[in-house]
């Protein structure tokens, strides 16, 4: 089976986030961007399919600019990822979501595919419109939140759960097919030290980033971090139950959450 | 000027380390330190992720980093627990002698088959009457046809209860001082090889500590590293290769006493401000965030000394002693600085100042590092 994992380099959980000097965008001096959140279960993903049907390959796919996309590529090279391919966004290219899918959608269609996971959402943005942009630039079905993802080599389908507010939808597919991955059967792995040593040495497919055709385009207008929240105020108490008829009052007589 | 800029690979594996470490190794830190526990379930995944034979060459199944790339990792080990670290680490240790000293077809046949698979080994080197004065050292080793019998006990020996392979020195005869102690590997299973119960120790209890005692251990003359009276020479080239790491090691436990003591400023409040915001305080974090600059610059400049082809004994012995110097003195700040919590075991620097106390005292205690330093020294000025 031929697996398409496409991947988005996020600033690193712990990141203390500043606004660029133009107030639009994220300010990526000196971040550390690296595979992570729903990305990372989608490549953990792909490598669990891939060790559980023979003969399968993990194609690692990512939109972006250096040498972030790189990195986060070598990084799904060290975890396992046979192929990469980088198409590469010239340094300063706003990511709207949708340009990002048509250049994953590029470079996609000129390689084998079965099945194209994403992860459901990306970790900085959390927009989830890849992974829907892909299945109509591709033409393909296209499934969001999805869980417990097996194949089903009798049928040759996909059998998941999609996970919904109400509970989850069980699901098959034939392939190929867009999933936004959800979870992973596990967590993700770490990657072993010496697949990091021979990960530097990989080739990384290099691709151009065509003319983007006229049409809709989301642009950034003001990149800004919540303001600090205030109005916690602490109780000060000797005993637990005079900690709960303090909290009692206050919430009664300045809250007015009860009559 | 130098270049202080680490690689894209160099990044990528202390990030791996750094995610090792504070997924697998922080959460049980506490526990295995309380309970004096071996967490042998994080030592397999650490070796199974290739983080314990740094040192071994790659076509022997190694990991075949160079010193400062062990350092980057150790570090970010040491930053979770010092103790986990000393056992994951200790292989680097007891395996170098085979790596300086071993012929080709022993290391082919030590190294090869014990890299394959999950094991420990331990550097035998320290004995009860003698540490830091190894010429004096008492284990014997006598000529018996094709084979040595050696008798004598070891002590302070790291992961000794679980190790299937010890490198064990041992002198020919004893009036020869330096001169006739002779290198050996001995497997676990040899007859008259015991280890001793694990000690009971101040810190890095998630280390495992025996005595190894050897009563008419015979071991093969095809076993021995180097001729008889090459011992000495190996042990201090080995040490020569692992003490830089240990300064690594002290900076992560040093690193995270300030991680620890800055956060806990910026939380606690006293005369109703953030303690951050006092002096006494800032002057505090300030001298410590000094101390681990030093000590983690120290460290790779003795590692990228030896990783370009010196001995590296003068660096490394000041990057040892100056870093974990460093690590006692920032570990007793960061608890100075959580006041009356810092004392008690409910919060996580105590252990680390217990941690800190041991890297000045092995491999190579800092006397000796001094000895060492102005020997190196003084031959400038002679």
């Amino acid at each position: 089976m031929e697996i398409v994992v496409c991947l988005k380099p996020v600033p690193e959980a712990e990141t203390r986030l500043r606004a660029a000097t133009d107030g639009r965008a994220l300010d990526s001096e000196g971040v550390k961007f690296v595979l992570a959140g729903y990305d990372e279960s989608a490549l953990e993903q792909a490598l669990l399919l891939k060790e559980s049907i023979a003969g399968s390959r993990v194609h690692a796919v990512s939109y972006g600019p250096g040498p972030r996309t790189e990195e986060v590529l070598r990084a799904a090279i060290a975890l396992g990822a046979d192929l990469a391919t980088w198409v590469e966004a010239p340094p300063g290219t706003a990511l709207d979501p949708i340009a990002a899918a048509r250049a994953l959608a590029a470079a996609i269609t000129s390689v084998p595919h079965d099945l194209i996971l994403c992860g459901k959402q990306a970790g900085d943005d959390e927009a989830g419109l890849v992974p829907p942009a892909l299945g109509e630039l591709l033409s393909l079905p296209e499934f969001s939140s999805v869980v417990d993802l097996r194949w089903d080599a009798g049928t040759s389908r996909f059998r998941f759960l999609r996970s919904t507010e109400e509970g989850g939808e069980r699901w098959e597919s034939s392939g190929p097919c867009v999933m936004g991955l959800q979870q992973a059967w596990n967590d993700p792995r770490t990657a072993k030290l010496p697949n990091i040593l021979r990960s530097r040495k990989a080739t990384i497919a290099r691709r151009p980033l065509e003319p983007v055709p006229a049409g809709p385009r989301s642009e950034s207008e003001r990149f800004e971090l919540p303001a600090p929240r205030t109005g916690a105020r602490m109780i000060e108490y000797k005993t637990p139950a005079e900690a709960a008829q303090q909290l009692v009052r206050l919430l009664r007589e300045e809250a007015k959450v009860f009559p | 000027m130098p270049d202080f800029s680490l690689s894209a690979e160099q990044e990528s594996l202390r990030d791996m380390a750094r995610k090792f470490a504070r997924t697998e190794m922080a959460p049980h830190a506490a526990e295995c330190d309380k309970a004096a526990r071996f967490p042998d379930e994080i030592y397999r995944k650490a070796y199974e992720l290739g983080l314990m034979n740094l040192n071994v060459p790659t076509e022997y199944g190694g990991s075949g980093l160079g010193v400062l790339e062990q350092c980057l990792i150790v570090e970010e080990l040491a930053h979770a627990c010092g103790g986990m670290t000393t056992s994951v680490i200790a292989n680097c240790l007891a395996l170098e002698p085979i790596i300086l000293g071993g012929t080709p077809e022993q290391k082919e046949r030590f190294l090869t088959p014990f890299c394959a698979q999950y094991h420990f080994a331990s550097f035998c080197l320290t004995e009860p009457a003698g540490g830091s004065d190894a010429g004096s050292l008492k284990t014997r080793a006598r000529k018996d046809g094709d084979h040595y019998l050696l008798d004598g006990e070891k002590c302070f020996i790291t992961n000794a209860p679980h190790a299937s392979l010890y490198t064990v020195f041992a002198t020919v005869d004893p009036d020869l001082r330096y001169k006739g102690i002779t290198a050996f590997v001995v497997p676990r299973e040899t007859e008259g090889l015991t280890t001793g119960k694990d000690e009971e120790k101040m810190g890095h209890r998630a280390s495992s500590t025996s005595t190894v005692r050897f009563e008419g251990v015979r071991v093969p003359v095809v076993d021995r590293l180097g001729g008889e009276g090459d011992g000495f020479s190996i042990a201090m080239r080995t040490l020569d290769q692992t003490r830089t790491p240990i300064g690594a090691l002290a900076t992560g436990i040093a690193q995270a006493a300030l991680d620890h003591a800055a956060a806990y400023s910026l939380k606690r409040h006293s005369f109703g401000k953030p303690i951050s915001e006092h002096q006494a305080i800032q002057i505090k974090l300030a001298n410590m965030a000094q101390s681990i600059h030093a000590a983690r610059l120290l460290t790779w400049h003795a590692a990228w000394t030896i990783d370009h082809g010196s001995k590296g004994t003068l660096e490394s012995s000041i990057a040892k002693c100056f870093a974990s110097d460093a690590a006692l003195h920032v570990a007793d700040e960061a608890i100075q600085t959580f006041g009356g919590y810092g004392y008690m075991k409910e919060y996580p620097v105590e252990k680390l100042l217990r941690d800190a106390k041991l890297t000045q005292i092995y491999e190579g205690a800092n006397e000796i590092q001094r000895t060492v330093i102005a020997r190196e020294l003084l031959r400038q000025y002679a």
